[in-house]
């Protein structure tokens, strides 16, 4: 994690060197679906292991290399449950999971004769991991933050001077965010990665 | 049998009488004539009283000589195919004369002669190439202690968290039927007519001879704090074979109470799962059943059976806050299994015997080799094992069942039952012996794993609403957010720990 960080503030700092008169500043709205690591932990309280999410951001950068700063926000409801011998019993409380990555990623677009503009890029992701449920009390509810990383690709379509459209895929990593308890889905499954494959498509606005 | 389990000057002495009636399973043995009666008596809390002396026992029974089983008959399943003849030439061997096939059985009953040993029989008939299994009659009995009440407040739903509990299923509904195997439940207004025979009996110290009271009507009384309109759903009597399971005792009411006692209605005391339906299934006899002269006894065939139809008639919850030492019983086991294969939890009182031997008890002691089955031990308000609650391998899960010893009256488990006053007339002796009233109610401390069990049932049947709905899952359950108490992880003392309704009923989420 700390060399993905330092990495992407190599990044930043590589951007002004490079081509000073050239800096851009966009900003971008996306939506996607994630479907996370722990695969049978949000699969058990959720009824299934993906789900929307939506998020937006800035970026800036110059023709191949740029800088993001997007946040994302993933909220379902589902039931607390219990385990016993792989067999899923939901029960009759509710549990409210929201995972809220802020990421900082540095990326390189290749360069494209054509239309489509391909990109890459690596980061390091700060997640708020909330768990509410009925009936609870403070000391039930989680409220934590993790730290992590990620790889994305994807193509950008200009579609005006000022306007573009994106898709890209990205995997992440949150590990030890969640699971330490026995008594926990995440413990059950020993899965402790909140993680997990997005895929999104982006509205990119800016020159 | 409210008598047995403490100190020795409970003891119960037998002496020659000739009361109870022969084994006649005939239904229609009991005459009811009117289901119409001034509504029950609450008399309220009983915290003040001296205590009651032991009651005196009818003396021709071989369960009061000191043997725990009947005479003159045993239970026997033979291997699925044998065919009749064989069969015969099998209990020929033992002296066998007539073989029946009880109803909710997957065994028969074997009469052989009185004078013969049943254990002895069953030994014999057990070593034939086609039977699965051949035992003797034990007599399964109530599992709680005696207590003398003095005190107005309920410590034990406290002590397991049990309000935050509720917040999170308030009670359970109707969907779920807990079944309460015991000496029936004061479920319903009765007036019985009856002849009361002349009996002799001891409390070990005076022999006393009670006097024929003649025909004599008999008030029974719904409990005013357990009934409530369909609260009560295919009640069965297999002491008198039919289908009026009234406690003549006031154990099965109590316990009963712990389940289910009606709660927030401004009334008395609560249970744990206030909104079930109860199944009555009586499987004991009391003192009263056997002056009357019931047909049947509490034996392992009678509760086996009684367990089988509780399953067989929609009960998710089967509660045995009753048992027995002495050897083991085929046929209680298989009851059991049937039970859990049939999607039935089951919550069995461990024991009192603790300080008698610490014995294994019956069938408390097949929990653990039954998963779905538990076996659960008591402990006092101060969070300590009670000093009766027998231990061993087979314990699994603890609950509040009282501790008088070291928490005085108060310390016992309080719900409603019988006023003694009104049934135990011969307590006293002949002078101030009468017909009983089982119309007149009061609130008792009892303690014993008879009142830690029904929390567990209570405990159960609120699982099952929740959404766990396999037995197995339900012990699964209790077992893993249980509280551990006594040494670190499972003992021989608490099993997993004291019961935690509310981490049970929350269960697991993502990340805790």
């Amino acid at each position: 994690m700390t060399r993905v960080a330092v990495a992407t503030l190599a990044l930043l700092l590589l951007v002004p060197c490079t081509s000073r008169a050239q800096i851009s500043f966009r900003g971008f709205g996306d939506v996607g679906l994630t479907v996370f690591n722990a695969t049978q932990s949000f699969k058990a309280i959720l009824g299934k292991p993906s789900g929307p999410v939506f998020g937006g951001g800035v970026e800036f950068g110059e023709r191949q290399f740029f800088l993001s700063l997007g946040a994302q926000r993933f909220r379902r409801t589902g039931h607390r449950v219990f385990v016993f011998e792989n067999q899923v019993f939901p029960l009759d409380v509710s549990d409210t999971i929201t995972v809220t990555p802020l990421e900082l990623t540095g990326g390189y677009r290749f360069r494209s004769s054509g239309r489509f503009i391909p990109y890459a890029g690596i980061g390091g992701s700060w997640i708020k991991f909330e768990e509410t449920s009925a009936h609870s009390t403070e000391a039930d509810d989680v409220h934590e933050t993790h730290a992590g990383y990620h790889l994305l690709g994807g193509v950008e379509v200009p579609l005006r001077r000022w306007l573009a459209a994106a898709v890209d895929a990205q995997w992440s990593s949150v590990p030890n965010a969640f699971g330490d308890s026995p008594t926990s889905v995440g413990g059950v499954y020993d899965e402790h990665d909140v993680g997990g494959f997005t895929l999104r498509a982006k509205i990119v606005v800016g020159r | 049998m409210f008598l047995s389990k403490t100190a020795g000057v409970l003891t119960i002495v037998a002496l020659a009488l000739g009361v109870v009636a022969a084994q006649d399973g005939a239904p229609g043995f009991r005459t009811f004539i009117s289901d119409l009666t001034p509504p029950g008596i609450d008399n309220g809390l009983r915290n003040s009283e001296v205590p009651r002396p032991p009651r005196p026992y009818p003396t021709d029974l071989p369960s009061r000589n000191g043997v725990p089983y009947l005479r003159g008959s045993i239970a026997v399943k033979f291997r699925p195919g044998t065919a009749p003849a064989a069969r015969r030439l099998m209990i020929d061997r033992v002296g066998a004369s007539t073989m029946d096939a009880p109803s909710y059985a997957d065994f028969n009953i074997v009469t052989i002669d009185d004078s013969a040993d049943p254990e002895a029989a069953a030994t014999t008939l057990a070593q034939q190439p086609d039977v699965e299994y051949a035992q003797a009659r034990y007599i399964v009995h109530p599992m709680f202690v005696p207590n003398d009440p003095l005190y107005a407040q309920q410590w034990n739903f406290p002590a397991i968290d049990m309000e935050k509990a509720w917040d999170l299923n308030p009670g359970g509904t109707s969907s779920i039927i807990v079944a309460v195997l015991d000496s029936g439940v004061a479920y319903r207004d009765a007036v019985l007519r009856r002849n009361v025979p002349a009996w002799q009996g001891s409390n070990g110290v005076t022999v006393f001879n009670f006097p024929a009271l003649g025909v004599v009507d008999i008030p029974f009384a719904a409990a005013p704090d357990i009934a409530g309109a369909n609260r009560f759903v295919s009640p069965r009597d297999f002491i008198w074979n039919d289908n009026d399971p009234l406690d003549l005792d006031g154990h099965g009411t109590h316990v009963t109470g712990t389940i289910g006692e009606l709660t927030n209605n401004s009334v008395g005391v609560a249970g744990m799962a206030f909104n079930v339906r109860i199944m009555p299934v009586k499987v004991i006899d009391s003192l009263w059943d056997d002056i009357l002269g019931s047909p049947f006894q509490g034996t392992d065939d009678v509760v086996a059976r009684g367990v089988r139809y509780a399953v067989d008639n929609g009960a998710k919850v089967l509660n045995m806050s009753i048992g027995r030492s002495g050897p083991p019983s085929p046929l209680l086991q298989e009851a059991l299994i049937y039970a859990t294969q049939h999607g039935a939890f089951v919550s069995i009182a461990a024991g009192n015997d603790f300080e008698q031997g610490n014995p294994t008890e019956w069938p408390a002691a097949y929990a653990n080799s039954i998963q779905g089955v538990v076996a659960v031990a008591a402990m006092g308000r101060d969070r300590q094992r009670a000093y009766y609650s027998t231990t061993g391998p087979f314990v699994e899960i603890t609950a509040p069942g009282g501790n008088q010893r070291s928490g005085g009256t108060s310390g016992g488990v309080l719900q409603q039952t019988f006023d003694f006053n009104f049934v135990e007339t011969y307590a006293f002796g002949p002078a101030r012996y009468g017909p009983p009233r089982f119309d007149v109610f009061a609130y008792q401390f009892f303690q014993g794993t008879s009142m830690a069990a029904p929390h567990v049932s209570g405990f159960a049947a609120l699982l099952m609403q929740q959404g766990i709905t396999t037995p197995a899952a339900v012990e699964a359950a209790m077992e893993q957010f249980a509280t551990d108490l006594g040494p670190s992880g499972r003992d021989d003392q608490y099993g997993f720990g004291l019961i935690n309704p509310r981490a049970s009923l929350r269960g697991l989420g993502l990340a805790k």
